[in-house]
C-alpha cells in the first residue's frame, strides 16, 4: 500500500496510556492475558479513528467530500467530531497562517492521547506556493508532529482515505513495537526547507518549541486586546438620484473638482482635499456601491520621492450598471480623508489598505489591522517589504 | 422470593440486555443513517460493520482522561455516572413481560417521572462543571427545555393513568391487555397523548428536532464539549439508553406493552420498543433543529394546553361512560 | 443602571454595529463567547466575538485574517500567465469564476478579444460552477440548521452527491477535480472532450429533477422556514452601503446582477432572468439561491446547445511564463460570481513588464461579512449560525 522504496524507521513503540492497563502490564506472568488484550485494544484503536477537522481552506471541502456518499469515511468507522476532546486524528486540511498557527497548536494540545496528525494537502505539508510568503507557516510539522502526509492540491477524497488506511497500518506496527515505513517528508527536499526548521530536524533551534508554546499561552490576552470599543458613525443620509452617463461624470469632474487630465489607461486623479466631497456627490448621483479601495506604494526612485496612490471605484445599481473610478495621489507622509461616513462598506476596505499598505485614513473611526495579527510590524504590500519576511516563532 | 434479591437479579439482567441492545442500536443507527444518506455506513469492521460500536468503545476507553484545569472536578466526574444511572433507573419499573420486571412499584409512573426528571441534574452538572462556555450554554438550554417539556410529558403520561386507574406501569399494561391499547381506543385522548408523549420524550432525551443542548453546529458538542474517553462514552451510552428506555415506556403506556397474540409477551414488548426506537432515529435523520424560543413556543402554546385538554377528556371518558 | 442597548428582537432589524456595551458591567452581565476561528459552523476560519445577554447577542464583532495567505503579494511576484492557478484557491468553492475574473482583467489590460467559443465555454463553466457553489451553500446551511448528526447532514450529503456530477464534468475538461487552471489570457486552455455536451445535459437533467426534492426538504420544511424567516434582516439601503452584491443583495430586494447589467462572456446573447426576493432575511436569500440554481441550469443548457465552432483561445497558450508583457495601464474587470461581484483591479508596469505592479481582488464575501455587526445583534446564538450560513462567505477570498 505504501511506497516501498522508503526506508523503515523506528518511531518508538506506541504506549498504552491508561493507568489501569499500565498496572496490569507491570504484573509479571500476565502476558498470557495481556497478549490477546493487546490485540483487542490495538484493533479498537485502529478501527475507530475519529477525525477532528482542522479545515481551513480548499482541502476542507475535499474532507467534506470524503465524508459524503461517494467515498464515505464512515465505512471504516471514521466520523467527524467538532470538539478536539473527542478526536483521534487531527486532519490539517488547508493553509495554516501565522495568525492561525497558535490556535492549531492549542487545539492539538487539547486533544487526548493517543492522537495522530495527518497533514492533508501541500499547504499543510510545506506551505505549497505560499511557503515563501510572509503570513504562511511553511508546513505544520514546524510546530507539531505529523504522522502521515497526503500530497495533493487538494488530495482527492480517495487519497484521504488512503492516508487513514496508512495511519491504521502504522498504528498497528507501532503498537507491536515494529519498524514503520518512513514518511516522504517535505523536509527531505531543500526546496521546502523552512527558516524555523521542522520537528526532528537537527538544525532546529532548541528553544523554538518553548517560544511557540509561550506564544500560544499569550494568545487569549492578545485576542482580548484586539477588541475595539470605538463608535463608528453611520453613513450620512444622501439624496437619492438616478445614475448618469460617463460624459456627465467627466463634466462634473472638470467643472466642480478641477480635474483637467483624463488618461486613457487609468482613472482621473482627484486632489486630496476634494476626494471625500466627490464620493458624496457621486453617491447622490446614484453610484450606490463602493467597489474597491486600493492603495499602491511607489518607493522612492532617483528623482521621484516615495509616494502612494489610492484608487476608488463606485458602481451604479441596476440595468446598464456603470463603474466610476478615481485616484488620489499622496506623498509619503500624507493622510487621506476616510469615506466611511459616506459608504459604511469603506470601513473594512480602508482597514485592509491600512493593514497591507500602511496608508492612514484620516477620520476612520477604528483604524486597526484587519488581516494580519495586531502585533505585526510593517506593511507587507509595500514594495520595500520582503515577501518572505520572518515572523518568529512561527515562520 | 425476597424483593431485594429479585430486584437485583432482574435489574442486572435488564440493564445488561439494554446495554447490549444499545451497542447494536449504535450500529443500526449508523447503517440506517447511511442508507438515508445514499451511503453505506460501517462495512469494514466486522461483518457488515457489526463490530463498529465495540471498536468505538474500546478506543474511547483507552483515551487519555482530561479534566480541564478550572473545571469543578467533583461535578465533572459525577455527571456522566449520574447520567447513566438516571437513564437506566427508569427501566426498573418497566414490565418487559408479565414476569420480567425489576421492581413492580405501585407508584411506578411517579418513579419514572421523578427519575426521568433527575436527568437534568447530570446535564447541568456537566455543563457547569466543564467550565466551558459552550457547555454552559448547552446546560442552560437543557434546563429550560427539560423543565418546560416535563409538563406536557406528565400530562401525557397521566392520560393512561386516569384511563386505567393505576399508577403502576404493569397495572396499566395489564389493564390494556384486558381491554384495548390506549393508542387504539379510546382514540381521542389515547393517540394524541401518545404524540405529545413522543415529542416530549424526544425533548427530554435531547433528540432532533429538540437537541438544542448539544447542537453540534452551534455549541460544538454542547455539554459534552470537554469530555474525553471513558466519561464521554458514558454520556454517549446514556443518550442511547435514555432513548431506548423512553421507547419502552411509550410501548408500555400506550401500546399495551407485552400484550399481543401468538408470541410470548417479551417478544411483543421488544418489537414495540424497537419500532419506537427506529421511529426516533427516522425523525432524527430527517428533520432540522428548532431554535430555543420556537421550542418553548411549541411546548407552552400547543403541547401543554392540548395535554390539559386530553387529561380532561380522559377524566370525562372515565366518569361518563367509556369502558371503565 | 441604564441600559442603552436597543435590541430589536421582534423585527431583528439592523442595529448599530458599534453599540456601546459599557452600560453592562463588563464582567457581570455579559458573557463573551469566542465563536471561532475553529468552529464547525464558521465556514472556515472566521471568528466572531459575541457578547451575550443570556443567549441574546448584544454585540457581534467579526475578526478575519486567519487565512490571509498574501495572495496579492504573490501575484506581484509571479508573471501574468502564472497567476491563474494561484487565484483558484481564493474562492475555493467556485474556482472557475476566480480564474475568469482574473483573466478578464488581463484581457482588458491587453485589449484582446476572446473568441466566441471560449466565451461560451466560460459561460457554461461559470453557470455550472454557480450551481455547484449554491449546492455547497445549501449543504452548509442545512448542517448549520440541523447539525452534523441529524437531518442536516442528510440534506448535506445529498447536495454533495449532485455537486460531484458537476465536478466530474469539470474534471473531464481540465483534468483536475478542484483547481482547474483551465482559463488563460485570451481564452481557454482545454476544449471540450467528445460527447461532453451530451453528458453535461444528462447531468443537468439529473440535478434539475432532484432539485425539487431539495426544495421540499428545505423550503418545504416548516422547521427550515421557521428558522430562516425574519432572521438576519438586511435592508436594501444597508446592503448597498456596505457594498454587498450577489444573492445577499438580491435577497434584500435590489434588482442587480452583473450578468444582465454589465454583460460579459456570452451573457449578452443569453437572456438572464434575475432572481430577486423581498424581505432581506435568511429565507429570502435562500429563495434567491434556489431560483438561481434553476436559472443557471437553464442558462447552461441553452449555452451548451448554442456553442459555436471556432478557436478557444485568441493566441496559442504556451508554457512560457513570460508570454505576456505590459508596460503600463490599469484595469478593473468584474463578473457575477456565485457570491456577488468578484473583480480584479490590476496596475501594470513597474520594473518587471511580465508581472503586475499591484493586483487587488475584490471579494464579495468580504463585503457580505461586513454586515455581521449590523444584522447579528438581537438574534440568538442559533440565529447567528443561520445568518452566517446565509451570507455564504468563503474565507479564502475574504482573507486572500
Amino acid at each position: 500500500m505504501t511506497a516501498r522504496h522508503l526506508p523503515l524507521v523506528d518511531e518508538g513503540a506506541l504506549p498504552y496510556e491508561h493507568p489501569l492497563y499500565e498496572t496490569l502490564l507491570s504484573i509479571p506472568g500476565l502476558s498470557v492475558v495481556t497478549a490477546p488484550l493487546d490485540a483487542l485494544l490495538t484493533w479498537g484503536t485502529k478501527n475507530a479513528l475519529w477525525v477532528f477537522p482542522m479545515a481551513t481552506s480548499c482541502c476542507g471541502i475535499e474532507l467534506m467530500a470524503a465524508a459524503a456518499s461517494r467515498v464515505d469515511l464512515d465505512r471504516m468507522g471514521t466520523i467527524i467530531r467538532a470538539t478536539p476532546r473527542q478526536g483521534d486524528v487531527m486532519v490539517v486540511a488547508g493553509t495554516i497562517t501565522v495568525k492561525m498557527a497558535p490556535r492549531v497548536k492549542l487545539l492539538w494540545d487539547q486533544m487526548p492521547e493517543p492522537k495522530w496528525c495527518i497533514a492533508m494537502g501541500s499547504c499543510a505539508i510545506s506551505g505549497d506556493f505560499y511557503r515563501d510568503l510572509y503570513p504562511v507557516v511553511p508546513g505544520v510539522d514546524t510546530f507539531m508532529p505529523v504522522d502521515v502526509y497526503i500530497p495533493g492540491c487538494p488530495p482527492n477524497p480517495e487519497a484521504l482515505m488512503h492516508g487513514l488506511l496508512r495511519l491504521q497500518e502504522k498504528i498497528g506496527l507501532r503498537r507491536e513495537g515494529k519498524l514503520t515505513q518512513a514518511e516522504y517528508r517535505p523536509g527531505l527536499l531543500d526546496l521546502t526547507k523552512p527558516r524555523v526548521g521542522r520537528l526532528g530536524d537537527v538544525t532546529r533551534d532548541a528553544g523554538l518549541s518553548d517560544a511557540q508554546l509561550e506564544d500560544v499561552s499569550d494568545m487569549t490576552r492578545r485576542d482580548l486586546a484586539e477588541e475595539s470599543s470605538e463608535i463608528v458613525p453611520r453613513a450620512e443620509p444622501v439624496r437619492e438620484a438616478i445614475a448618469s452617463s460617463s460624459q456627465e461624470i467627466e463634466a462634473l469632474l472638470r467643472d466642480d473638482f478641477g480635474v483637467t487630465e483624463f488618461p486613457k489607461d487609468a482613472a482621473p486623479l482627484v486632489s486630496r482635499g476634494d476626494h471625500r466631497r466627490l464620493a458624496h456627490r457621486l453617491r447622490a448621483l446614484g453610484y450606490a456601491q463602493l467597489i474597491y479601495v486600493v492603495a499602491t506604494h511607489f518607493p522612492a526612485k532617483k528623482t521621484d520621492p516615495e509616494r502612494f496612490e489610492v484608487a476608488y471605484a463606485l458602481r451604479s445599481i441596476g440595468r446598464k450598471s456603470t463603474v466610476v473610478a478615481w485616484r488620489v495621489a499622496l506623498a509619503a507622509d500624507e493622510t487621506i480623508a476616510s469615506i466611511v461616513g459616506v459608504f459604511a462598506g469603506a470601513d473594512w476596505q480602508e482597514r485592509e489598505q491600512f493593514d497591507l499598505v500602511g496608508v492612514r485614513f484620516e477620520g476612520h473611526p477604528d483604524l486597526r489591522r484587519i488581516l494580519l495579527p495586531a502585533d505585526w510590524s510593517g506593511h507587507p504590500l509595500r514594495k520595500d517589504y520582503a515577501a518572505d519576511t520572518a515572523h518568529p516563532p512561527w515562520r | 422470593m425476597n424483593e431485594l434479591v429479585h430486584g437485583a437479579l432482574y435489574g442486572t439482567l435488564i440493564a445488561t440486555a439494554i446495554l447490549s441492545t444499545i451497542a447494536m442500536g449504535i450500529w443500526f443507527e449508523r447503517k440506517f443513517a447511511g442508507r438515508m444518506q445514499q451511503r453505506l455506513g460501517p462495512t469494514i469492521v466486522g461483518p457488515a460493520g457489526l463490530l463498529q460500536p465495540f471498536a468505538d468503545i474500546i478506543k474511547l476507553l483507552q483515551k487519555e482522561d482530561i479534566v480541564p484545569r478550572d473545571a469543578d472536578r467533583g461535578l465533572f466526574d459525577l455527571a456522566p455516572i449520574l447520567a447513566v444511572v438516571c437513564s437506566l433507573g427508569v427501566a426498573a419499573v418497566i414490565p418487559f413481560s408479565p414476569s420480567i420486571i425489576a421492581s413492580d412499584l405501585d407508584v411506578g409512573v411517579l418513579w419514572v417521572l421523578g427519575i426521568g426528571g433527575l436527568m437534568v441534574i447530570p446535564t447541568f452538572a456537566a455543563g457547569w462543571g466543564s467550565n466551558n462556555k459552550f457547555a454552559l450554554l448547552g446546560a442552560m438550554r437543557a434546563i429550560a427545555q427539560s423543565v418546560s417539556y416535563g409538563v406536557p410529558l406528565v400530562l401525557a403520561v397521566l392520560v393512561p393513568v386516569v384511563l386505567s386507574g393505576s399508577l403502576s406501569i404493569s397495572g396499566i399494561v395489564a389493564w390494556q391487555a384486558q381491554h384495548h391499547w390506549f393508542a387504539v381506543w379510546p382514540i381521542v385522548p389515547g393517540l394524541p397523548a401518545f404524540v405529545i408523549f413522543f415529542l416530549a420524550m424526544l425533548a427530554e432525551s435531547n433528540r432532533i428536532p429538540f437537541d438544542i443542548p448539544e447542537a453540534e453546529s452551534e455549541l460544538v458538542a454542547g455539554i459534552t464539549t470537554e469530555y474525553t474517553g471513558a466519561k464521554f462514552t458514558l454520556f454517549y451510552m446514556a443518550e442511547y439508553v435514555h432513548t431506548l428506555v423512553g421507547s419502552a415506556l411509550g410501548a408500555a403506556l400506550f401500546f399495551g406493552g407485552w400484550d399481543g397474540p401468538f408470541a410470548p409477551g417479551l417478544h411483543w414488548m421488544v418489537l414495540k420498543t424497537l419500532t419506537l426506537f427506529v421511529l426516533i432515529y427516522w425523525v432524527r435523520w430527517s428533520l432540522l433543529r428548532f431554535r430555543a424560543d420556537q421550542l418553548m413556543r411549541l411546548c407552552w402554546t400547543w403541547l401543554t394546553p392540548i395535554g390539559v385538554a386530553l387529561l380532561l377528556v380522559s377524566a370525562a371518558w372515565v366518569t361518563f361512560g367509556g369502558t371503565n | 443602571m441604564e441600559i442603552t442597548v436597543e435590541v430589536q428582537s421582534a423585527t431583528r432589524g439592523s442595529v448599530d454595529p458599534h453599540l456601546s456595551i459599557h452600560a453592562y458591567e463588563a464582567e457581570g452581565d455579559l458573557m463573551l463567547l469566542h465563536f471561532g476561528p475553529q468552529h464547525p459552523s464558521t465556514h472556515g476560519v472566521f471568528r466572531m466575538d459575541l457578547h451575550l445577554d443570556g443567549e441574546t447577542i448584544v454585540k457581534a464583532t467579526p475578526y478575519i485574517g486567519y487565512l490571509h495567505r498574501g495572495v496579492e503579494k504573490l501575484c506581484e511576484k509571479l508573471t501574468y500567465v502564472q497567476q491563474t492557478p494561484i487565484v483558484d484557491k481564493n474562492d475555493y468553492v467556485a474556482p472557475m469564476t476566480n480564474e475568469q475574473a482574473l483573466n478578464m482583467a488581463f484581457e482588458k489590460l491587453l485589449n484582446i478579444e476572446v473568441p466566441r467559443r471560449a466565451r461560451y465555454l466560460r459561460t457554461i463553466f461559470a453557470e455550472l460552477q454557480r450551481v455547484a457553489s449554491h449546492l455547497v451553500w445549501l449543504a452548509a446551511q442545512s448542517i448549520d440548521l440541523g447539525g452534523a448528526l441529524g437531518g442536516g447532514s442528510t440534506l448535506f450529503l445529498h447536495c454533495l452527491r449532485e455537486r460531484e456530477l458537476i465536478m466530474d464534468l469539470f474534471e473531464e475538461v481540465s483534468g483536475a477535480r478542484f483547481h482547474y487552471n483551465t482559463h488563460t489570457i485570451g481564452g481557454n486552455r482545454h476544449d471540450l472532450p467528445d460527447g461532453w455536451s451530451k453528458r453535461a445535459q444528462a447531468a443537468i437533467s439529473q440535478i434539475e429533477s432532484r432539485l425539487s426534492e431539495y426544495e421540499d426538504l428545505s423550503l418545504g420544511n416548516q422547521i427550515f422556514v421557521d428558522r430562516m424567516k425574519g432572521v438576519g434582516v438586511l435592508s436594501a439601503a444597508l446592503a448597498l452601503e456596505l457594498g454587498i452584491s450577489g444573492p445577499v443583495l438580491r435577497g434584500s430586494g435590489v434588482d442587480h446582477d452583473l450578468r444582465r447589467d454589465a454583460p460579459y462572456h456570452a451573457y449578452d446573447e443569453l437572456e438572464v432572468q434575475v432572481a430577486v426576493e423581498q424581505g432581506g432575511d435568511c429565507l429570502a436569500r435562500a429563495k434567491v439561491r434556489f431560483r438561481e440554481i434553476r436559472e443557471s441550469l437553464r442558462l447552461a443548457r441553452v449555452a451548451i446547445d448554442g456553442i459555436p465552432e471556432g478557436p478557444i483561445c485568441s493566441f496559442k497558450p504556451t508554457r512560457q511564463p513570460t508570454q505576456v508583457k505590459l508596460t503600463g495601464g490599469q484595469a478593473y474587470a468584474a463578473l457575477e460570481s456565485p457570491r456577488g461581484e468578484l473583480g480584479t483591479f490590476v496596475i501594470a508596469g513597474g520594473d518587471t513588464p511580465t508581472s503586475p505592479y499591484r493586483l487587488k481582488i475584490r471579494a464579495p464575501s468580504l463585503h457580505a461579512l461586513a454586515a455581521i455587526p449590523y444584522i447579528v445583534p438581537g438574534a440568538n446564538v442559533s440565529d447567528a449560525v443561520a445568518i452566517l450560513g446565509s451570507l455564504d462567505p468563503i474565507m479564502g477570498e475574504v482573507d486572500r
